[in-house]
């Protein structure tokens, strides 16, 4: 076969007269690979025979990182963990260091906290709709989600100073409080989300192309979902009515209604209306948000932050963000540093595990898209 | 949502959006226009800005700097011509800046913003790539000045540091409940209250450059934080052999620049040191203070030191440090000068002298007590009999104003009087009294005189003249705010012009005139009167304290030259050795009433001495 | 409200097992590690289904790894923490992937980043670290300064790898 200079055949493992058996390395530069990750693919023709995660190609240590920051220091670092989504890991980290200090934070903190949370999910999520969208080859619906992402990212830049590593909130609050006419950008913003779920309908979940290829892919069913560490979106789409917000209320989620929505049918299409249903539910709650903001400070005293000293003691946060539990288990020997932070990132069971069972006998094509349904960002993996 | 079949005409919906405006912007004949002024958002942490003015140099950004990007360069000026700062700027690598802000929510001074630039980029000029490596850190180095400071971004207010600004509350007993008694009314800090307090301390050094005795500030803050108080005291002895007495009367000249000075109220740098000695415990402060006593072998030679106050006693704890034989004649029945028979001992009670002068006492430093050095022994013979002799007589006398009568029995010089309260002598105290003096000891015998006041009839009536203003007075603020709860009045601004004396031959009252001007442009005392203003406080007493003076009886008035007197005080170089050779002025007599200053005094002599006399 | 839990693990290991309530919906049960399998294969019957991950704590002091099962009921909406300490000098785990499958890359992670072994785990292979020779790095006594001062001196730029008196040089121009 005549290959150009510079190109790569393909690595035959094996032959015999009716297969040639390759390894495909899948990612980490192909398009619809999210980040520095990869599988090894056995193939035959089009057809997955197994499947070998290639991961660590983003690794950068963070859980190291940590043991040798300050704590207030580590609020830097922790929103890399999970790019498109990264306040989950804010608040998570907030919230542990906040439960073994044993402190209860302002109400306007919580408040701030829980909206600022909501928006980082409404982002996750468009990018999150967008990447099914792009692996099924619908490009102008990705594009003009982002549009509307980068308007939450606007918001964004407006109440922290970044778009998109916000480094906003801090054992003990949030570091700014909203700026004036902040909230009502904000609700203007929702209400043009709200209008624009139609057009989505329309160009990606009413499409039958797309209704085709998702439906039956990367089914799961809600025990085993359960039994293999799946959360959010991807759990409810198997009708499992959990939610950490409601589950274990932090954060303002306690104080006001947080509505859950199931899809169910367990299969790549069902979690990505379940994406569609949260969505649709995190603008109104943001509505609610907003309402119900109270006054007040937007930070407790805790003293120095860069001199914070956090008791010795141990506690897991947990926060839901837009693909599932994104927990940190942070432990304290009443140090300056944190002794040991410990990520759950929500992409390792999927990412890692159920890959080795859903990918065998896919199509190549359904791999970007199996990844997609199941939001697999492998900076939680890699930490 | 339906998940129907889908329209035929569904496709077309793509054309509807053909003919909108686009959402992109063209960058960069366009700029984003969404926060009220063109360009990124009012709060945009982009490259910084600092306003080399206002910047104290102070490596709190460099300190809280996630990925060590700041690093402080040196600015070159001397120490002297950068009060309450440290010569040094910082300096941001933006080939490792994460742009978290964190800089400018910790810096004290406010000097550092972040501003809306947030593009800075140049071609490169280099093939070699090691040639590139330096131009590129060389590029992206930058020290941040007034650059972009005209676009503010990200800055910080008191609401929203990461500095705590509030000083921990220091426990006083109630101003009607202390008034009564010479008890200690500053009760400390508690354990909880002084690991907070001692958080607040961003460890600039700033204040150990401004503390005269140069004293290792956020070292021994740094060893209460980490609850190593040993470590702290250890410390404290390095530069400053009376931290008991320091903890609670020094003028904490160091908190004046404490750098959280600029946003909020200083550290409470005294209270801290205080808390350290006494959580401690006087047996355990000793035992660190006198480790140093193997350390190095007696070297045989011997001191006589002249006064048993702060300076003597720190050259005494120095010089026996370094091996030496000291001995150190006192004219009163105690050590202490006058810390134990000036200082009230509501502010500092004979136990904190006491616990501080076991220390010297456990280095074997022989006190001569109730010695008066011209009656009881000679100067000449300290001369020949010692190999150096150090003069620390400071000022027990006080000074008068000699407006007309006052030679009154009625009046009284403070220092005097203060003595006498301290030996628990019987002092008249009258039911009205005129003060007239507008310094620490002034408010010390204002306060005493009230509590002698209180005791006797029940009421305080006591008014406070000086010729400076309130804002001049060179007492310490919280000695103004205490006394004025205590109930005393205070008039600034008056300066005395005569007692008035009854026809009885009782005083009626102080008669005086506005004071204009205190100093002049070049800050010397040239006091401006208007007498065309006259006011007059009534009181059957009068107490002036005005200034103190030394006693130099013992030494005759030609050596008195030969050392160097000008004037009512020594001049000396930082030796401290005075014009004749082996003998050694220090303390008050040099720099004026400080205590602090008299410490640096006593162990500048102690290591001049010590190299003078072959030392280590 | 989770008294049972605590009751009947308790009878079921008697006093080799401690409870403890920590912070709310969250409960701590420190245990033997020979009791680790039992205990968490029982908890997953009494609905305790959702295991999050697994962490592992390096308590060099005390010459011992602490690993940490963290697991879910979203019946009891309750967080149990399941805390056992192996000996740092030889530390091994019996694997769990039987009762939870997911938990085989926790484990793998767990394996590389500290040096734990999981038997019955059909994949401990190298998760992340390629070519990796040093000690596992999330050891407290691994120091990752000194390891990429050692390791990436300018070797792309001529320079030998450890050419410390280069090292010297860039870091100083850091420094000032």
């Amino acid at each position: 076969m005549y290959l150009p200079d510079g190109y790569t055949t393909l690595e035959k493992i094996s032959e015999n007269d009716d297969h040639i058996l390759y390894d495909l390395f899948f990612g980490p530069n192909h398009p619809g690979m999210h980040g520095n990750f990869g599988y090894v693919l056995d193939m035959v023709g089009t057809e997955i025979l197994k499947v070998r995660p290639n991961a660590g190609q983003l690794h950068r240590g963070f859980e190291k990182a940590m043991e040798n920051k300050l704590w207030a220091q580590n609020i830097s670092l922790i929103p890399r963990v999970c790019v498109p989504d990264p306040d989950p890991n804010e608040v998570a980290y907030c919230q542990a260091v906040e439960a073994i200090m044993g402190v209860d934070i302002p109400m306007r903190a919580k408040y701030i906290r829980s909206i600022v949370l909501e928006m980082s999910r409404l982002g996750s999520f468009l990018m999150g709709m967008g990447g099914v969208a792009g692996a099924l080859g619908h490009y102008t619906t990705m594009y003009l989600m982002m549009i509307d992402r980068d308007l939450i990212l606007d918001l964004f830049e407006a109440l922290t100073g970044a778009r998109v590593y916000h480094i906003y909130n801090i054992p003990g609050g949030v570091r700014r409080d909203i700026p004036e006419g902040w909230t009502d950008k904000l609700l203007a913003l929702c209400d043009r989300l709200d209008q624009k779920l139609p057009e989505w309908d329309r160009l990606l979940y009413e499409n039958p192309v797309v209704q085709d290829r998702l439906k039956g892919l990367g089914y799961i069913s809600a025990s085993e979902a359960m039994a293999s560490g799946i959360t959010g979106p991807s759990l409810r789409a198997c009708g499992v009515a959990a939610d950490v917000r409601i589950d274990t209320p932090y954060a303002a989620y306690g104080e006001i209604e947080v509505g859950i929505n199931l899809s169910g049918g367990g299969d790549a299409l069902a979690r990505a209306v379940q994406v569609r249903l949260d969505f649709e539910e995190a603008v109104r709650i943001i509505r609610r948000l907003v309402a119900a903001l109270p006054g007040g400070d937007f930070k407790l005293d805790v003293g120095n932050l860069a001199k914070l000293r956090v008791p010795a003691g141990d506690a897991y946060s947990k926060v839901e963000s837009s693909k599932g539990e994104f927990g940190y288990y942070v432990v304290s020997n009443g140090g300056l540093k944190p002794y040991r932070v410990s990520v759950r990132g929500p992409s390792m069971p999927a990412g890692m595990y159920l890959c080795h069972k859903h990918l065998r006998g896919m199509k190549i094509d359904d791999v970007a898209v199996w990844m997609a349904s199941f939001a697999i960002c492998p900076p939680d993996i890699d930490r | 949502m339906s998940l129907g079949e889908k329209s035929f005409f569904a496709p077309f919906a793509t054309l509807a959006n053909l003919f909108k405006k686009p959402e992109t912007i063209a960058y960069p004949a366009e700029d984003l226009n969404v926060h009220g002024k063109i360009g990124p958002s009012l709060k945009y942490r982009g490259m910084h800005a600092n306003d080399h003015q206002v910047c104290i140099g102070c490596a709190s950004c460099e300190t809280v700097c996630p990925t060590a990007a700041i690093t402080m360069k040196s600015t070159g000026a001397s120490d002297a011509e950068l009060k309450g700062a440290n010569a040094q700027r910082p300096v941001i690598d933006y080939g490792r800046c994460c742009f978290c802000g964190f800089c400018v929510d910790a810096c004290p001074s406010g000097s550092l913003g972040m501003t809306r630039e947030y593009i800075y980029t140049k071609p490169s000029e280099k093939e070699d790539p090691l040639e590139e490596l330096v131009w590129k850190r060389d590029m992206f180095t930058i020290e941040p000045g007034n650059r972009w400071a005209d676009n503010p971004g990200w800055q910080c207010t008191n609401d929203e540091t990461w500095l705590d600004l509030d000083r921990q509350h220091m426990h006083h007993m109630a101003a009607t409940e202390r008034v009564g008694s010479f008890i200690e009314f500053v009760t400390g800090f508690t354990k909880e209250e002084a690991l907070r307090e001692a958080a607040r301390c961003i460890e600039c050094g700033i204040c150990t450059k401004t503390c005269p005795a140069n004293m290792g500030i956020p070292e021994y803050i740094r060893g209460i934080y980490d609850n190593d108080l040993d470590e702290s005291i250890r410390v404290m002895y390095e530069t400053n052999p009376l931290p008991g007495i320091c903890g609670r009367i020094c003028t904490h000249k160091c908190e004046d620049v404490c750098a959280i000075s600029h946003r909020g109220e200083p550290v409470a740098i005294r209270w801290l040191k205080r808390y350290a000695i006494d959580a401690l415990g006087p047996d355990r402060v000793t035992e660190i203070a006198t480790h140093a006593k193997e350390l190095f072998p007696p070297t045989g030679k011997n001191i006589a030191i002249v006064g048993a106050g702060p300076a003597g006693l720190s050259a005494a704890y120095y010089l026996s440090t370094m091996g030496h034989g000291v001995t150190v004649f006192e004219r009163m029945p105690k050590a202490g000068g006058t810390m134990r028979y000036g200082i009230p001992s509501y502010r500092l009670p004979d136990s904190a002298i006491d616990n501080d002068v076991a220390a010297m006492i456990g280095m074997g430093v022989e006190f001569r007590l109730n010695t008066p050095v011209g009656e009881k022994v000679s100067f000449e013979t300290l001369k020949n009999d010692f190999d150096a002799v150090i003069v620390a007589v400071g000022f027990p006398g006080g000074r008068s104003t000699r407006v007309e009568n006052y030679d009154h029995p009625d009046v009284g010089l403070a220092i005097l009087l203060l003595n006498r309260i301290r030996l628990d002598e019987e002092i008249p105290v009258h039911e009205n009294i005129v003060i007239i003096g507008g310094g620490n000891v002034a408010m010390d015998i204002a306060r005493s005189m009230a509590r002698l006041q209180k005791v006797k009839y029940g009421k305080v009536s006591i008014c406070l003249t000086c010729l400076e203003s309130e804002t001049e007075m060179p007492a310490d603020r919280e000695e103004i705010e205490e006394s004025r709860e205590e109930g005393i009045v205070i008039r600034d601004g008056w300066a005395p012009k005569r007692i008035e004396i009854a026809e009885d031959g009782s005083i009626k009252g102080l008669q005086c005139v506005k004071c204009t001007q205190v100093f002049d442009e070049n800050r010397r005392f040239n006091p401006k009167f208007d007498e065309g203003e006259t006011s007059f406080y009534k009181g059957t007493q009068v107490v002036e304290a005005i200034g103190q003076t030394a006693d130099f009886s013992f030494i005759t008035d030609e050596e008195l030259k030969q050392m160097g007197m000008d004037r009512g005080r020594f001049k000396v170089d930082e030796t401290m050795e005075s014009g004749v050779k082996g003998i050694y002025v220090i303390g008050d007599i040099v720099h004026g009433p400080d205590v602090i200053h008299a410490v640096a005094d006593g162990h500048k002599a102690a290591r001049s001495i010590d190299t003078w006399l072959g030392g280590h | 409200m989770y008294d049972h839990i605590f009751k009947r693990a308790q009878s079921l290991h008697g006093d080799k097992i401690t409870c403890e309530k920590k912070h709310p919906q969250q409960l701590e049960i420190k245990t033997d590690r020979h009791y680790v399998m039992n205990l968490l294969s029982w908890l997953k019957t009494e609905s305790y289904v959702h295991l999050a991950f697994i962490s592992c704590i390096d308590w060099i002091e005390e010459n011992q790894f602490e690993l940490v099962y963290h697991v879910y009921s979203y019946e009891e909406k309750n967080h149990i923490l399941v805390k056992t300490r192996l000996d740092r000098d030889r530390p091994w785990m019996h694997s769990i992937i039987d009762v939870w499958g997911h938990a085989q890359p926790y484990e793998q992670e767990i394996h590389e980043m500290f040096g734990v072994y999981f038997p019955g785990n059909p994949d401990l292979s190298g998760l992340f670290l390629h070519n990796w020779k040093d000690l596992p790095p999330m050891r407290k006594d691994f120091n990752p300064k000194d390891y990429s001062l050692a390791l990436y001196s300018l070797k792309g730029m001529g320079h030998e790898a450890l050419d410390m008196d280069f090292i010297q040089e860039i870091t100083e121009l850091e420094v000032e």
